[in-house]
């Protein structure tokens, strides 16, 4: 089992991430192996974190939500395997690394959370007020259990949202705007702490934007919070972030929040996905 | 279909022209409306006009949110040099300058070095001004500046910022004189009078720290007394509880 990651790696080295994009694999060997090919202070920050990710609590979390997915619920009794995730009705492999994206059937571009309530609502006929849809942070949330499932059958698979269709791009660009818009009482904006490679807010080193080997770690979401004991969102990064630059709550599901999202996952584009992941 | 796109078209136009007024209330338009738009203008649209943001929160300045998301001159000028990646042009860099110069506000009686110490507990704490899921309370507790997050001063203090300049002897290394008073007045007011377009909050401009606080983050800066401003050695063992 060890042998082939490790010629994987090498190969990797020579060719480039694309050479090993088509399976799932386990979030610390992804880890693992952009540390050894890249010179990351952010990536090999916290040597507990790296050690503990074997036995990360948001493996469980996936667990849970697989048996969510395919569960009879909701007042139509039915599972989530119709839902469509952007590759086809019940296709969960490699669907996360491939949103946001745009849907046909909305005309809408959506990210997992938003889409996966969209399945929630239409498939299984849950109400937007019940709990199984509106409770969204938090380990024990249908919304977290399920998210954490279907981003775990993308670790390992290279971010790849598509910018085909025109709305995707717009999405994608106002977002870039949006990263770099500064506002408040503090001046502050996304780029203020993530557009250099090093950097400390502290004791914590910064993920850069413009290096996707380091920022696809940023992205990795959902992951377990260390600090918060919790398995935690990516909806829930931007609204931590926002909240710190001193500027108003971030509404999920909101075409901002989806546009930011758009943009940051382009910048990780090529890199493999961590997910589950682990942070402070 | 064709009346669909109609309505795309006057919520497009609309948007753009400023019509639609209310914030989280509105519904989100139909996202087709937003290839007719400029990256720029779609992130404002998706601001102040489609729920991104709870703008109808209070602030604890007795504001709304929705006047933090509103951009001076200063952010929108510089967010665009930011995001361009280019250099910012003399021109630019002159008007961003004369801009904050502008607005900088001595203390009645001149710059005088305040307490060092309440200059130090400013500069730990990251408390204030954060509103949204978790509202600071600036009645229970007064606001910081936060300097650690981003400097080095104390250089036995190890959980310091990166991203600005390290400020270790700060004071050791520029002396007291008043010019240098009042030049450390002006970064800390408002930095872009000397560094336009710098990452640094305008900590005066914005009022998140009063003048008698930058008097005393001054002190913390330039008192010979003060911890930035000793050897490593000679102040081993912090004994200021880190409030962070």
């Amino acid at each position: 089992m060890v042998k082939p990651i490790a010629s994987a790696a090498a190969f990797a080295a020579v060719l480039s991430t694309a050479a090993l994009a088509s399976e799932v694999r386990a979030p610390e060997d992804v880890l693992q192996e952009l540390i050894d090919n890249h010179e990351s202070a952010y990536l090999t920050q916290s040597e507990q974190n790296i050690m503990m990710m074997p036995d990360n609590a948001a493996l469980w979390t996936a667990d849970e939500g697989k048996e969510l997915f395919l569960e009879k619920r909701g007042p139509n009794n039915v599972s989530l395997e119709t839902c469509d995730l952007g590759k086809g009705p019940g296709v969960v492999d490699g669907a996360y690394v491939e949103l946001p994206r745009f849907f046909e059937d909305t005309g809408r571009v959506m990210d997992l959370e938003s889409r996966l309530i969209y399945c929630m609502t239409t498939i299984q006929g849950f109400a937007p007020d019940d709990p199984a849809v509106k409770s969204r942070h938090g380990t024990d949330s249908d919304m977290m259990k399920l998210q954490t499932y279907i981003a775990s059958r993308s670790s390992g698979l290279p971010w790849n949202p598509p910018l085909d269709h025109p709305l995707e791009q717009a999405m994608r660009d106002a977002g870039e705007a949006l990263f770099y818009r500064r506002a408040g009482t503090s001046d502050f904006s996304c780029a203020t702490c993530h557009t250099n490679t090093g950097n400390r807010i502290r004791a914590s080193v910064l993920p850069n934007i413009n290096a996707p080997h380091e920022w696809t770690k940023a992205i990795s979401w959902p992951a377990y919070r260390v600090g918060h004991q919790q398995v935690r969102s990516s909806n829930h990064r931007v609204r931590g972030c926002y909240w710190q630059m001193r500027q108003p709550q971030s509404i999920p599901g909101s075409d901002a929040a989806i546009a930011l999202m758009s943009y940051w996952t382009d910048a990780a584009r090529g890199q493999p996905a961590i997910l589950p992941d682990m942070k402070r | 279909m064709n009346h669909h796109t109609s309505t795309v078209t006057v919520f497009a136009a609309a948007a753009l022209l400023g019509l639609t007024t209310s914030a989280t209330a509105a519904p989100p338009a139909p996202q087709a409306a937003y290839t007719s738009m400029s990256p720029e203008e779609l992130a404002e649209y998706l601001v102040f006009e489609a729920g991104g943001f709870d703008l109808d929160a209070t602030t604890q300045d007795g504001s709304t949110a929705l006047e933090r998301m509103i951009q001076d001159r200063t952010q929108k000028v510089c967010s665009a040099i930011n995001r361009s990646g280019e250099e910012l042009d003399r021109a630019t860099a002159a008007k961003i300058s004369a801009l904050a110069e502008e607005t900088i506000v001595f203390p009645e009686g001149g710059v005088a070095l305040g307490d060092w110490k309440r200059g130090e507990a400013i500069a730990r704490s990251g408390y204030g001004f954060r509103i949204g899921h978790r509202v600071d309370d600036h009645a229970s507790r007064t606001p910081g500046g936060n300097c650690y997050a981003c400097h080095q001063l104390d250089p036995n203090e190890i959980a310091y910022g990166t991203v600005g300049p390290s400020l270790t002897g700060y004071g050791r290394l520029r002396g007291t004189s008043d010019a240098m008073l009042n030049h450390t007045y002006k970064i800390l007011y408002n930095a872009h009078t000397f560094f336009p377009c710098t990452n640094m909050p305008r900590f005066g401009h914005h009022g998140t720290l009063t003048q008698e606080q930058l008097t005393d983050v001054m002190a913390y800066l330039l008192d010979p007394e003060s911890p930035v401003n000793q050897e490593v050695t000679e102040t081993a063992g912090n004994e200021q509880a880190s409030a962070d």
